[in-house]
C-alpha cells in the first residue's frame, strides 16, 4: 500500500523486469536474480497484471494470451494450438469470452481476465497485480476476487498492489507500505486496523503554512458548477469558488478529479449539469469558450497538454493571448517582448533567454511558461491539475508562493493535487473525491491528513454514512 | 496581471532581467542551405565548361560560362519559380504536421480553368477581342481562386472528416486531375491572349544580349518575402508552428486548431494556383498533364529546405532555397551533359543527405542548448540560494 508516487508500480515493474534497479537484489525461492528484460523475469515465474491495461487490442484474444509464446509449426502460427491453448487457460481462471474475439472488443473487465489468463500462460507463480480494480465495476472486482482465490489454491504467491482499503483487508495476509520511494512497514494484516494502515501510509508530520489569501475575506462567486456528470466518468459534481479562494481537490488516481476539470474546460462533450460564471449559465464546448468566461486550465500533462516543446518559452507564454497583443492579425513583437520579459521576471523563469525551445527547461521552468501563460491571459478563474508535478523543491516552494499571491489578488482557484501537504496548506477548503463522486468537503480547520486520507481510500467514517454504499459503487 | 499585485510578485526581479537579457541570440536557420547553393553554384560555374555564342549586338563570338551565362541563369530562375512557390505552401502545410499530396493536381486544375478561360477570350476563341482589362484579372482570379477552392476542400476534408492528411489529399490528387481531365477531354488549350502572356508573365527584357522574363522570378520573391513575413509575425502564423509542435497544447491553449489547419492547405492550393498562373503565362498552354508528379518534388523541395515533417519547423525562405537546390542539381545534370536517367538517382540521395545533414545539425543544436540550460541551472542554483538569504519562507 501506499499513496500516490510513493513507488508501488516501479517496484513492481522491477520485479516484473522491466526497469533495473540502481541497487539490491530480487531472491526468488532464496536464488538472486537479475532481470535484464520482462521476459527473463517470465523464465524465473514472474508476471504483472499491469495498472494500465497493456496489450493488443487490435488482436484476438486467443493471440494475447499467448503473445509470448505462440505455438508455431513450420514457422507459422499454429492457430488451432493456439486457440485450445488460450482457451484452457481461460478455463482454468473461469473466464468466458471467446478466444477468437478481438480484445479491444471486450469490456475493461474482461480485458483484466485477459491479462491474468496470459500471465498464467506464462507458467507463472508469482503474480504482481497493479491496482488491478482501478478499472472494473464491481461485479468485474468481485469476479477477480474470486480468480485471486483460486490462484492462491493453486499455490501461487501475489503481490497485490492497491491504495483501496477494502480490499487489501479482503484478500491479503501481509501488508508492505511504503512512503515516499521508501519501505515504512510489513506485518501480517491480522495484526493492524485501518487507522494504522492510514497513518503509515502519511507518516510524515509537517507544519501547517498559513498562507497569506487565507487570512483575507473570499470574494464573490466566481464559478458554480451543479449536478456535473459524465458517464463512466463523474456524477453529481457541485461546488463552488469564490474570488481569493484555493479549493484544494484530493482524491486517488482515477478519482475523477483530472475529468471534472477537463469537462469545465469544455474538453468532454458528454458532460451533463450547469456550469456557471459569475452568476450566470455558460455553455462550454471547447476551451476556447471556456477562455472567453475567463478559465484557464493548468492541465496535469505539461508535456503533452501545456506547452508546445519545439516552440521558443516566450511564444509559449503569449500563445493563448496574441488576440491581445496584435493588431488587425499582426502581432505586436515589441509588445509581446516586453509581455514575455515581465512574466519572465515575475515568475522567475531560468531560462538561457526567451527564445530557447521550452523543453531545454527543467520541470519546474516549464511549468511556470503554462502558469505564465494563464497569466498572460489574464484569466480570473484557474484550474490546476497537479501543478507541481515533477517540479524540484526549489521550484515547488515557488509555486506555492505563486498560487497564494494569486489567490490573494483576487483570482479563484480550483487545485488538483495528489500531495496532501499540498492541499492541506494551501486550500482555503478541501474537496475530496473518490469513484468519480465528491465524497467529502472540509474546511481548513477541518482538514487533517487523516480526515483527507480516509475520504480518499473510502474508508467509512461518520459523514460518509449519509450516502449509501450502491450509489458509491455505481 | 492586474495593477492590485502583491509585493511577492514585484520584488527580486534584477536577477531574472539579467538571465533575460543575457544570450540573445536570433539565429538565422537558413544558414547551411545558403552554403551549400553558393556551393552547387560555386562547383557548377567551375566544372561546367564554356560555349561559345554569337554576341547579338556585335555579330562576333564570345565565350561564356555554361552556367553563369545570363540564358541559363534566367532558365533556372523560372523553373525554380513554381516549384518554390508551391514548396512554400507546402512548407506550411507540412509545418501543422500535415501533407498536402494533391499539389501537382491542384496546379493542373488551376492551370486547365485558367487555360480554357483564356482560350475562348484568346485571338481564336468565341470570345476574342474582349478587353484584356477584365479578361487578364478574370484569368488570374481564375487560377488563384480555383487553387484556393482545391485547397479548401481539402482543409475541410482533413479538418471534418478526420482522415489523415495523407488519404484525404491521396483522393483529391486523383479527384482534381480526374476533373481537370474530363474538363478539357485530354485536349490541350492553346492560343492565349498576349496581353496576359507576352504582355504580363512572359514579360521580356534584354540584358547583355539574353532574353530574361523577370515577372516569375519577382512573383516567387514576392510570395515567399509574404509568406515568410506571415509566419513570423501573422497570428496564425504563430499558430501553425504551435498546432504543429504539439496539436493537444494548441487545442488546450484554446487555439482554433481547425481554422488554422482549413487555412493551411487553402494557402497551399492558392500556392499552387500562383504556380500555374506563372505557367499558362510562360508557356502559353495547357492540358490535364500539366505537374503530373510535381507533388514529390515540392515535397522534397520543402523537406531539403528544413521543414520537419514531424511537424513544428519549416521556413518560406527555407523553402525557396530547398526548390532552388533541387533545381540547380536539374540543371547542372544538363549542362554537365550526365546521362539524364541519373538525375532522379541523384536529386533522391540530395534529399536523403539534405535531411541527414539537417538532423545532425539539430542534434548539435541541442547540444548546445544542454549546455545553455545547465549554464542556466548553475546560475539558478545560485540565486537560489541567494533569495533563501534574502526572504525567509512565510
Amino acid at each position: 500500500m501506499g499513496e500516490n508516487g510513493a513507488g508501488k508500480s516501479t517496484l513492481g515493474k522491477i520485479l516484473a523486469g522491466i526497469h533495473r534497479p540502481d541497487e539490491g537484489r530480487v531472491e526468488i525461492k532464496g536464488v538472486a536474480r537479475h532481470f535484464r528484460s520482462p521476459r527473463e523475469a517470465q523464465r524465473a515465474g514472474v508476471a504483472i497484471v499491469h495498472q494500465e491495461l497493456s496489450f493488443c487490442p487490435n488482436l484476438s484474444v486467443a493471440e494475447n494470451v499467448c503473445l509470448s509464446d505462440l505455438p508455431r509449426r513450420f514457422g507459422r502460427v499454429d492457430w488451432r494450438r493456439l486457440e485450445e491453448r488460450a482457451q484452457s487457460h481461460l478455463d482454468a481462471i473461469g473466464a468466458d469470452c471467446d478466444v477468437r474475439e478481438e480484445l479491444g472488443r471486450l469490456s475493461p473487465g474482461r480485458m483484466q481476465m485477459v491479462q491474468v489468463a496470459a500471465a498464467l500462460a506464462t507458467g507463472a507463480d508469482i503474480f504482481v497485480l497493479d491496482e488491478p480494480t482501478s478499472s472494473l465495476s464491481a461485479s468485474e472486482a468481485r469476479r477477480l476476487e474470486e480468480l485471486i482465490g483460486t490462484l492462491r489454491k493453486r499455490g501461487a504467491t501475489i503481490i497485490y498492489v492497491s491504495h483501496r482499503m477494502d480490499e487489501i483487508f479482503r484478500f491479503c495476509d501481509t501488508v508492505t507500505v511504503m512512503r515516499d520511494s521508501q519501505h515504512v512497514a510489513t506485518m501480517p494484516l491480522a495484526q493492524t486496523n485501518e487507522g494504522d494502515l492510514v497513518r503509515l501510509m502519511i507518516g510524515r508530520t509537517w507544519q501547517k503554512l498559513f498562507p497569506e489569501h487565507v487570512e483575507r475575506a473570499p470574494g464573490p462567486e466566481c464559478l458554480r458548477v451543479e449536478e456535473l456528470s459524465s458517464p463512466g466518468k463523474f456524477r453529481s459534481i457541485s461546488f463552488s469558488l469564490r474570488a481569493g479562494e484555493v479549493v484544494g481537490m484530493a482524491g486517488l488516481v482515477g478519482a475523477g478529479r483530472s475529468e471534472v476539470a477537463l469537462g469545465i474546460f469544455g474538453l468532454d462533450a458528454r458532460m451533463t449539469g450547469g456550469v456557471f460564471v459569475a452568476g450566470r449559465k455558460a455553455a462550454v464546448r471547447c476551451p476556447r469558450d471556456a477562455m472567453a468566461l475567463g478559465i484557464g486550465l493548468v492541465s496535469e500533462d505539461r508535456k503533452k497538454q501545456g506547452l508546445v516543446l519545439g516552440m521558443e518559452c516566450g511564444s509559449n507564454i503569449t500563445l493563448s493571448s496574441l488576440d491581445r497583443l496584435s493588431r488587425h492579425g499582426v502581432i505586436r513583437l515589441a509588445k509581446e517582448r516586453s509581455v514575455i520579459a515581465d512574466f519572465f521576471q515575475k515568475l522567475q523563469v531560468k531560462a538561457a533567454s526567451p527564445q530557447v525551445s521550452a523543453q531545454t527547461l527543467s520541470g519546474g521552468n516549464q511549468q511556470k511558461l503554462v502558469l505564465a501563460k494563464w497569466l498572460a491571459r489574464q484569466c480570473r478563474i484557474l484550474i490546476l491539475d497537479e501543478p507541481t508535478r515533477g517540479v524540484d523543491v526549489g521550484a515547488k516552494a515557488e509555486i506555492h508562493r505563486l498560487i497564494d499571491e494569486l489567490a490573494a489578488a483576487g483570482l479563484a482557484v480550483l487545485m488538483i493535487s495528489s500531495e496532501l501537504p499540498e492541499v492541506l496548506n494551501l486550500s482555503t477548503r478541501v474537496i475530496v473525491m473518490r469513484n468519480g463522486r465528491i465524497a467529502g468537503r472540509l474546511d481548513r480547520a477541518e482538514a487533517t491528513q487523516e480526515r483527507v486520507m480516509q475520504l480518499m481510500a473510502g474508508q467509512n467514517v461518520p459523514s460518509l454514512q449519509a450516502i449509501p454504499e450502491n450509489v458509491l459503487v455505481a | 496581471m492586474k495593477t492590485d499585485q502583491p509585493a511577492l510578485l514585484n520584488a527580486e526581479s534584477s536577477q531574472g532581467l539579467s538571465t533575460v537579457t543575457a544570450a540573445r541570440h536570433p539565429r538565422f536557420k537558413e544558414t547551411g542551405l545558403l552554403g551549400v547553393v553558393l556551393a552547387l553554384g560555386l562547383l557548377l560555374s567551375l566544372f561546367c565548361g564554356t560555349l561559345e555564342v554569337p554576341n547579338r549586338d556585335t555579330g562576333g563570338i564570345v565565350t561564356v560560362n555554361k552556367f553563369l551565362r545570363a540564358d541559363n541563369l534566367g532558365n533556372l530562375a523560372k523553373n525554380t519559380s513554381f516549384f518554390a512557390i508551391m514548396a512554400v505552401g507546402a512548407t506550411f502545410v507540412i509545418i501543422t504536421g500535415g501533407i498536402d499530396l494533391s499539389v501537382g493536381s491542384m496546379y493542373c486544375l488551376a492551370a486547365v480553368c485558367g487555360a480554357m478561360f483564356l482560350n475562348h477570350f484568346g485571338p481564336r476563341g468565341p470570345g476574342a477581342g474582349a478587353s484584356p482589362f477584365w479578361v487578364v484579372p478574370g484569368a488570374i482570379a481564375i487560377c488563384l481562386g480555383t487553387g484556393t477552392l482545391c485547397g479548401l476542400l481539402n482543409g475541410l476534408g482533413v479538418v471534418f472528416l478526420r482522415v489523415h492528411p495523407f488519404v484525404i489529399t491521396l483522393g483529391t490528387m486523383a479527384i482534381y486531375r480526374g476533373v481537370a481531365f474530363v474538363m478539357t477531354k485530354a485536349q490541350a488549350y492553346t492560343h492565349f491572349p498576349a496581353q496576359f502572356t507576352d504582355g504580363l508573365i512572359r514579360y521580356e527584357i534584354n540584358w547583355q544580349g539574353a532574353n530574361l522574363y523577370p515577372v516569375p522570378l519577382a512573383i516567387m520573391l514576392g510570395v515567399t518575402a509574404l509568406a515568410g513575413w506571415y509566419l513570423k509575425h501573422a497570428v496564425t502564423g504563430r499558430h501553425i508552428f504551435a498546432v504543429g509542435g504539439n496539436e493537444q497544447a494548441s487545442l488546450f491553449s484554446g487555439l482554433p486548431v481547425n481554422r488554422v489547419k482549413v487555412k493551411v492547405y487553402a494557402f497551399s492550393g492558392l500556392a499552387a494556383g500562383v504556380a500555374a498562373m506563372i505557367m499558362l503565362g510562360y508557356y502559353g498552354s495547357a492540358s490535364s498533364d500539366a505537374g503530373k508528379g510535381y507533388e514529390l518534388d515540392v515535397i522534397a523541395a520543402a523537406v531539403v529546405g528544413g521543414a520537419s515533417l514531424v511537424g513544428g519547423r519549416g521556413t518560406a525562405l527555407g523553402a525557396l532555397l530547398g526548390a532552388l537546390i533541387i533545381q540547380m542539381i536539374n540543371n547542372g545534370i544538363i549542362i554537365l551533359n550526365i546521362d539524364q536517367n541519373y538525375s532522379q538517382i541523384i536529386i533522391g540521395a540530395v534529399i536523403v543527405l539534405a535531411v541527414l545533414l539537417d538532423r545532425i545539425n539539430d542534434t548539435l543544436r541541442e547540444k548546445r542548448m544542454a549546455r545553455s540550460a545547465l549554464a542556466a541551472k548553475e546560475s539558478r542554483q545560485e540565486g537560489a540560494s541567494q533569495i533563501e538569504q534574502s526572504r525567509p519562507t512565510p
